[in-house]
């Protein structure tokens, strides 16, 4: 990088971590005429960011306007299935509405972060926000308690700034240095390995039964996915690359024999997905954590000259049907900056007046949905053996049961598979017991 | 060999062979780091090399000791720093654009 004006005390906001969350940030306030430098530590937006998966898209589609035309998107999500995998055997359900063929696709599309955040980066510069790349946040600047200004690892690296926005991920080492988060125990937090594989367009379209512009969404669960932790496997497509990785929490991950990258290769060689992830070439090889301690981590919100939000405020959501974090990334950065817009236009960054975005986002979807699922990550853990290990071989046997061919009449299999499926569940009672303790997971 | 005497064989590539394929820019200084060495030598789980996907933290051949640290692997995925039931991972972001850098992800 060649010489730059100085940028101590020229902004409104500094926005930490170019990432959905962030470029939100900075979007929402730059097109309000705030001046905003967005900072990250990459060579470029995405080139340090990891995901599955699919994108959920209305707020950004709403921000950039006409815009939207030009993302960079892979394809629209048409297929979404859900396979729940014993050691050997795969009970699956798919879905394909018809609505999610048209446009605007329920809003959701495979992406590659590498070129998907660089374009959404690039929406923010063009409503005037500065970005500067390979420049890395090491520490808050605190005068008193207010948060002034943020120190870089470039020389003459401290830049003072009314407001800061830490929007770093879930790897929140600014946030957790300054005390404004706690570091989460391991069972709240789950790594995610991924490898990226190149095939010909045609096999990707013909394998998953696809047309040129529709894609699919593959999620696994059960011991042939992640062994007997909570989890799961997943594949996704994109144009000419499959997306393939499973993710679960690092206290499994502890615990389980094998390590991440084997795990894998494992869940690679199912006999239910190999056929699918076969031949190619690995053109990536990808980690990242995954923030899934759900409302109870979610740290205060504003503090005096900053904010946090995104994945570094653990707005994500995992209760095993739904993996989602994108969008809630993007509704907090948006939310919080408009509430620095309003606070700024006042003369003042203090906690009270940003207080517009914890409080919007207790009112949206955001904060509605952790707190509706944050049952999730304690119920999956307790029950893990159950649902990730006995359940899908008690399935697979009373299928076998149930579809079995031989001399005994149709009424006899059934019986026999539905009692095979409640000893599973512990007879009578304790199927009542765990109907009622799963209810939730359907409501 | 796969699960299944039909299903396809699969590629099970070594972590080096996954990494090849990644774009890797060094720094001279390991981001990674312990903070007692004394911690790890009474550590008995070595936590930090169980769940290390790209075979950063080792402590091959010697079972008692500080594990050793390739940072150069290093996907940046933090897990290390969560696993430590010490607390006793130093971990820094590579500075100046350094390390990994995906162009998928
Ligand atoms: C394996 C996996 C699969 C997932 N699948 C899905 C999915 O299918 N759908 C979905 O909706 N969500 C999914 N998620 C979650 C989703 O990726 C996240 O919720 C989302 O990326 C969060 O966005 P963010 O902007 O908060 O953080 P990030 O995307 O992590 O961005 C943080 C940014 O800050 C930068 N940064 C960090 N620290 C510093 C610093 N100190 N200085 C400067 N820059 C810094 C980083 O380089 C990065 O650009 C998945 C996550 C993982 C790991
Ligand atoms: S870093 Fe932590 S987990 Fe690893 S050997 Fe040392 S004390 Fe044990
Ligand atoms: S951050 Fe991830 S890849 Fe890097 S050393 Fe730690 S566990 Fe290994």
């Amino acid at each position: 990088m060649t010489e730059r004006p100085n940028f101590d005390d020229y902004f409104d906001a500094i926005v930490v971590g170019a990432g959905l969350a962030g470029s939100a940030a900075a979007l929402t306030m730059a097109q309000q005429d705030l001046e905003v430098l967005l900072i990250e530590r990459g060579n470029y937006p995405g080139a340090k960011n990891v995901f599955g998966g699919t994108m959920y898209t209305p707020r950004i589609r709403e921000l950039t306007g006409e815009g939207f035309e030009d993302a960079p998107v892979e394809r629209h999500l048409g297929t979404k299935r859900f396979g729940l995998l014993s050691t050997e055997d795969e009970t699956a359900m798919s879905i394909k509405p018809g609505q999610w063929q048209e446009s605007p696709h329920n809003d959701t599309y495979t992406v590659l972060r590498g070129n998907f955040d660089e374009w959404f980066a690039d929406q923010a510069i063009e409503a005037g926000a500065t970005l500067i790349t390979e420049t890395t946040v090491t520490d808050l600047v605190r005068e008193g308690e207010s948060i002034v200004g943020v120190e870089t690892d470039r020389p003459d690296g401290t830049i003072h700034a009314p407001m800061v926005v830490l929007a770093e991920g879930g790897n929140s080492l600014v946030s957790e240095a300054a005390d404004l988060k706690e570091t989460d125990p391991p069972e709240k937090v789950a790594i995610g390995v991924k490898e990226v594989r190149k095939y010909d367009r045609e096999t990707i379209e013909e394998r998953f039964g696809l047309g040129e512009d529709d894609g699919a969404a593959y999620h696994y669960f059960g011991e042939g996915a992640c062994g007997g932790g909570v989890g799961g496997g997943f594949i996704y497509t994109n144009k000419r690359t499959l997306a393939i990785g499973v993710a679960y929490t690092i206290s499994d991950a502890i615990e389980d024999d094998r390590k991440p990258d084997e795990l894998l290769s494992d869940f690679k060689e199912h006999p239910a997905v190999a056929p699918l992830v076969k031949g190619g070439r690995v053109v990536e090889y990808s980690a990242k954590s995954i923030p899934e301690g759900g409302a109870s981590s979610v740290p205060e919100l504003a503090h005096d000259g900053a904010v946090i939000i995104g994945d570094a405020a653990s707005l994500l959501l995992n209760n095993g049907i739904h993996l989602e974090g994108t969008n809630m990334a993007v509704e907090s950065g948006y939310l919080a900056g408009n509430a620095i817009v309003e606070a700024i236009h006042a003369g003042r960054t203090d906690a009270a007046a940003l207080q517009s975005y914890p409080e919007e986002l207790e009112s949206s979807y955001v904060m509605e949905n952790l707190q509706n699922y944050d049952w999730f990550s304690d119920f999956a853990h307790d029950e893990k053996q159950f649902l990730f290990q006995q359940l899908p071989k008690a399935l697979t046997e009373a299928e076998l049961e149930f579809f079995k061919q031989d001399y005994e009449p149709k009424e006899t299999h059934a019986k026999r598979a539905k009692n095979m499926l409640l000893r599973a569940a512990g007879g009578w009672t304790g199927a009542a017991k765990k109907a009622w303790k799963y209810r939730k997971l359907l409501s | 060999m796969s699960a299944h005497p039909k299903t396809p064989e699969i590629e099970r590539p070594s972590i080096e062979d996954r990494l090849y394929a990644n774009k890797y820019t060094d720094h001279e200084d390991s981001h990674l780091g312990v903070f007692e060495d004394e911690t790890c030598l009474d550590c008995e789980t070595y936590d930090c090399v169980s769940v290390c996907p790209a075979n950063v933290w080792r402590n091959e051949g010697d079972e008692d000791g500080v594990p050793l640290i390739a940072y150069e692997n290093c996907l940046e995925c933090g897990s290390c720093r969560w696993a430590c039931p010490y607390d006793n991972v130093i971990w820094e972001n590579p500075p100046n654009g350094t390390g990994m850098t995906y162009r998928y992800g």
